[in-house]
């Protein structure tokens, strides 16, 4: 078969992280220790180069304006921002496990690997209409991260939270699976955008099946995003996984299912208006319930991954508010809060590593007086926590701001105060991990056990840190560049996306 | 130079933002030098104000910068700042109180010294900004950002209750002003921006329900900050937690801000919600007035008891505020001024016996007078300031609120005015008594007394410190139309433009103001309460 250059343009951003993948675990056979830190240093630098390069190449396409497509797959504005959002929180991930993984002195090549195939997947994900490349691709950067959680098998719990995930990621892919079933069955096609216009021509749109296949395929976005009633793995999975990754699972799983979503339900399915419109509501309610446990719930954690879990559950909750809202002004703002989100909470992740908080000590208690000892991590926590909270002039507060507008703008007064109340109460256990960095003084026993062990050393980890910190700073100041020349491209410059 | 000609007031408000991060990226070890260079820093900058904008203001004559910033979600929003009458003499204040409080708690913190003065200086950004931001975006953006570096000044450096006073300070603004944040997108859907002008516009094309609900949105964020009587639950946590230096600048300029919140933006754009809610606003400040005196009186902490007369002080701003006559808001403004001034003097001295006795019980003290005689000394003057003695501020500014609020055309003006009367007097056996016991008397002669360990009177330093506050008293109080010359205009027009009913005439003119004799006009009936409609009555006499 050959193929156009246009059609390799469309296909290299997900072939050239797929080989990074497929090479690394050929390095990762076991070696004699004396070259086995060299094999590790050239699996991270050959995962990052792969990386580099989908990001390089991306943002060459993105400057150049082309929007190739190979078949059903189209690496049109949407999936070049996909592309480099996950690419960029694959790239914090990658430095921030070397130094996690030396803290937990677990580094193996195959974490690499699959981290590596999930963002296949995720690009994949976002890129297409068709439902089974769209359920390929679901699967195909599901079962990494299934893995990837349970990765350090020598805890325990490790194994605990990656089985709990695969079981209930498991029957979420099969409902997606059979709501895609549904409309195929119904409509002939695969391709959900002609579905919908077939289906709509038949007057079919109000069809029952129609309607549980629509249903069934917004359960299987919604579990991705960690909407309730869908959240319960959320906690236990991102405790189980390495930091790292818990932050990756948290802004790229997340981003990419909305982002599919988006490209799903308010794009393809458009011409089914009725159905849009009972899932929009469906939507509502869950956001509603989302808002509320994910806030409340994280209320009266002790562990701060739990918390950044419950956290992450109830940044669902403020997405979920621009389908809502459901008008391009609040999409715009979604990828917006998106691209925040991702420096923010891949930060907040990092700075666990970046403390050498290891294994089980995640507490609150853990991470006290550390703010003062290290001030660079301490005020890049502080930039975080604000910014999850919502409070200018950080990144964070403008996400919320153009959902929250496009909400009142919309007639939806009583969600938007839903919505502020819910960030007022997400306020006070942000301020805890501040209270724990800054107000606290490390307890005696605590001094004590620090000064026996060796400094923390987190370089790569730390260097994350900052730089997703002035990413929130940037989010706070250049509003405009970041989203006209950014999110509002990607969403006007993909066709066909908004009613 | 000729950027800083043509944007002071830019270089006013993120001036100090500048120095203070040039300070927190200073090593810890530097800390006495940060210090020195975020002292000398806000002095200059207090003299850069002086020069700048009582150079500039010449007439009515406003200073004020205002340019597109970003346009999102298709909401522009405008960089704008301007220092005017109703916000001048707020911005000298804060200029003012911060170097002099940096001097006066010089010694107070032993760690951590660098950042905080660092905090400081980011602090006086948000204030600035939000007394001198002309687009209601902008203004909310430093109201918000005040928070995180008070947040931190209390939660850090403060007393034994710290991280519960901070959060709850943090947590209680939030949660006005989140949901001031609905009012205000819903308002900025309706005019397409920011600015208050278009935004005044716009509520006055909506239904009247609606405008009484936004009218509430916006007292409540301004009611928490000033705070008005039931809001006010985190102000003697947060006071009597916070360091000296947090106490003064929240008592100063920060409780402020509620007050010019209502002034600058709450009344203007909503004229006829605002009178509409006059009486409410009046009865909860004269509750405040009331409540917060006897809640003073019982106090054992002399910094609680001065927090506490803090909601007594500003209830009376608020009844100003509510008679919707032209003295009785110049007296708001004026006893805001007051209350900056002795309040912020009475958190300073409090603080330099705390840092001699490390106590502030007042049974710990007694016959201080002997012991400290140019601290009593001091301490009196403010005291008698606070109380409101003629020729000291306090005595102008609530004279002239509860003048005006006696005069106002509404008719429960003479009742309140009457009630609130009784506040002044509270206000004087609240204060005299904690001196009595404080001050007065036999020394304390226990060893674990507070007296016991005050072993020096003030130094050059917190002399320094007083002296001006001491001047600004007495100018204040004998001569207080220098501070509310320039606010009469604005002050004259905001009420025109509310259609406030016209103040009654008695025999007797209102003495010493003649901004009453502008508004002889109609003759509103005392019964005259909420004009909603723009009609006028006009009522025979």
């Amino acid at each position: 078969m050959n193929l156009t250059p246009s059609q390799w343009a469309a296909l290299l951003p997900l072939l050239l992280p797929a080989l990074g993948g497929c090479l690394i675990p050929l390095m990762a056979l076991d070696k004699d220790q004396a070259t086995v830190k060299w094999i590790r240093a050239v699996m991270y630098w050959t995962a990052l180069l792969a990386v580099g390069a989908t990001f390089w190449y991306l943002t060459d396409l993105w400057v150049t304006g082309s929007q190739p497509s190979f078949f059903q797959l189209r690496m049109d504005r949407l999936a070049q921002f996909t592309g480099i959002f996950v690419v960029v929180a694959a790239a914090m991930t990658i430095l921030q496990s070397w130094d996690h993984f030396h803290q937990e002195g677990w580094v193996k090549g195959e974490t690499l690997s699959l981290l590596l195939f999930s963002v296949t997947g995720m690009m994949l994900f976002a890129a297409t209409t068709h439902f089974v490349v769209l359920f390929l691709g679901l699967e195909l950067f599901s079962i990494p991260l299934y893995a990837l959680v349970g990765t350090v098998r020598a805890r325990s719990e490790s194994a605990e939270g990656g089985m709990k995930y695969f079981l209930t990621g498991a029957v979420a892919s099969s409902c997606f699976l059979m709501g895609g079933v549904l409309i195929y069955g119904l409509s002939g096609t695969l391709d959900l955008a002609t579905a919908a216009i077939t289906l709509r021509s038949q007057g079919l749109a109000l069809d029952p099946m129609v309607l549980a296949g629509a249903a069934l395929l917004l359960l299987g976005f919604l579990f991705k995003v960690s909407a309730v009633p869908f959240h319960q793995w959320t906690p236990d999975a991102y405790e189980a996984s390495p930091h790292p990754i818990a932050g990756f699972m948290s802004v790229a799983t997340k981003g990419v299912a909305f982002i599919a979503l988006l490209r799903i339900f308010p794009g393809s399915l458009a011409p089914l208006g009725a159905v849009g419109v009972k899932m929009q509501s469906v939507v509502a309610v869950l956001a509603v319930a989302t808002l509320i446990i994910g806030n409340l719930t994280a209320l009266v954690q002790t562990n701060v991954k739990r918390m950044l879990a419950y956290s992450s559950i109830s940044h669902a909750g403020y997405l979920m508010l621009a389908f809502v809202a459901g008008t391009s002004a609040a999409y715009n703002g979604m990828l917006y809060y998106l691209v925040i989100y991702l420096a923010m909470n891949m930060g907040a992740f990092g700075l666990l590593t970046a403390f050498g908080l290891v294994g089980e000590k995640t507490t609150f208690d853990d991470l006290r007086g550390l703010g003062w000892k290290r001030p660079a991590m301490g005020i890049s926590a502080a930039i975080f926590m604000l910014s999850l909270a919502g409070i200018p002039p950080m990144g964070g507060f403008y996400g919320k701001y153009m959902i929250f507008r496009e909400l009142v703008g919309t007639g939806h007064v009583g969600m938007a105060i839903l919505g502020v109340l819910a960030s007022l109460v997400s306020a006070y256990y942000y301020l805890r991990f501040l209270v724990a960095l800054f107000l606290q003084a490390p307890s005696a026993e605590a001094e004590r056990l620090a000064s026996d062990r060796p400094a923390v050393h987190a370089p790569f980890a730390g260097a994350t840190v900052l730089v997703a910190a002035g990413i929130v700073l940037a989010g706070g100041f250049l509003q405009t560049f970041l989203s006209d020349g950014f999110t509002r491209r990607a969403l006007l410059e993909s066709l066909g996306l908004i009613r | 130079m000729t950027w800083l000609n043509s944007h002071p007031l830019t270089f006013l408000v993120f001036a100090p933002t500048i120095l203070g991060l040039v300070i927190l990226v200073l090593p810890h070890t530097l800390g006495r030098l940060s210090r020195m260079l975020g002292f000398l820093g806000a002095l200059a900058f207090f003299v850069l104000s002086l020069s700048w904008l009582l150079g500039h203001h010449g007439g009515a004559l406003a200073l004020s910068e205002r340019t597109p910033w970003f346009t999102l979600v298709g909401l522009p929003v405008d960089y704008a700042l301007s220092v005017d009458g109703l916000n001048l003499w707020l911005v000298l204040l804060t200029t003012f109180l911060v170097p002099l409080t940096m001097l006066g708690t010089w010694n107070s913190l032993k760690d951590r010294i660098g950042t905080f003065a660092a905090l400081f200086l980011l602090l006086e950004t948000g204030m600035l900004g939000a007394l001198m931001a002309q687009d209601l975006f902008f203004f909310y953006l430093f109201w918000e950002a005040m928070l995180i570096p008070m947040y931190f000044m209390i939660g850090v450096w403060g007393g034994d209750e710290r991280r519960y006073a901070a959060n709850k300070f943090f947590l209680f603004t939030l949660s006005g002003s989140l949901l001031w944040l609905v009012a205000l997108l819903y308002l900025a859907n309706k005019a397409g921006g920011f600015n208050p002008v278009l935004m005044g516009q716009a509520v006055s094309l909506l239904p009247f329900g609606v405008q009484c609900w936004l009218f509430i949105a916006f007292a409540v964020a301004f009611a928490i900050k000033v705070p008005l009587f039931p809001l006010h639950t985190w102000l003697p946590d947060a006071h009597v937690q916070a360091p000296t230096a947090g106490s003064v600048i929240l008592a100063g300029v920060l409780l402020k801000l509620g007050g010019y919140g209502f002034i600058r933006f709450a009344i203007p754009m909503f004229p006829g919600a605002a009178m509409h809610y006059a009486k409410p606003l009046a009865v909860l400040s004269v509750i405040a007035i009331i409540y917060g005196a006897l809640v003073s009186m019982v106090q054992r902490d002399i910094k609680k008891l001065v927090a506490y007369s803090s909601v007594s002080h500003m209830g009376f701003v608020m009844l100003g505020l509510a008679s919707f006559t032209v003295i009785g808001t110049q007296g708001a403004i004026l006893q805001m001024l007051n209350h900056g001034i002795s309040t912020g003097a009475l958190f300073l001295l409090v603080g330099m016996i705390y840092d001699r006795a490390h106590t502030r019980m007042i049974a710990d003290f007694g016959g201080v007078a002997v012991k400290m005689p140019v601290f009593t000394a001091f301490f009196f003057i403010v005291t008698l300031s606070s109380i409101g003695l003629p020729l000291t501020n306090g005595f102008v500014g609530e004279f002239w609120i509860l003048n005006g609020t006696f005069l106002s055309g509404f008719n429960w003006g003479r009742l309140y005015a009457c009630v609130a009367t009784s506040g002044v007097l509270l206000g004087a056996v609240y204060m005299l008594w904690m001196f009595k016991r404080v001050f007065w008397g036999p020394e304390n002669k226990d060893e674990d007394s507070g007296t016991h360990h005050l072993h020096s009177d003030l130094n050059a330093r917190e002399v320094a410190v007083m002296l001006p506050i001491v001047v600004l008293i007495f100018w204040m109080g004998i001569h207080p139309k220098t501070f509310v010359a320039i606010s009469e205009a604005p002050v004259v027009a905001l009420l025109q433009e509310a259609k406030a009913p016209a103040p009654r005439t008695f025999v007797l003119k209102p003495a010493g103001h003649e901004a009453t004799a502008t508004q002889e006009g109609a003759h509103a009936p005392g019964t005259h309460e909420a004009p909603a409609e723009p009609a006028v009555h006009e009522v025979k006499q």
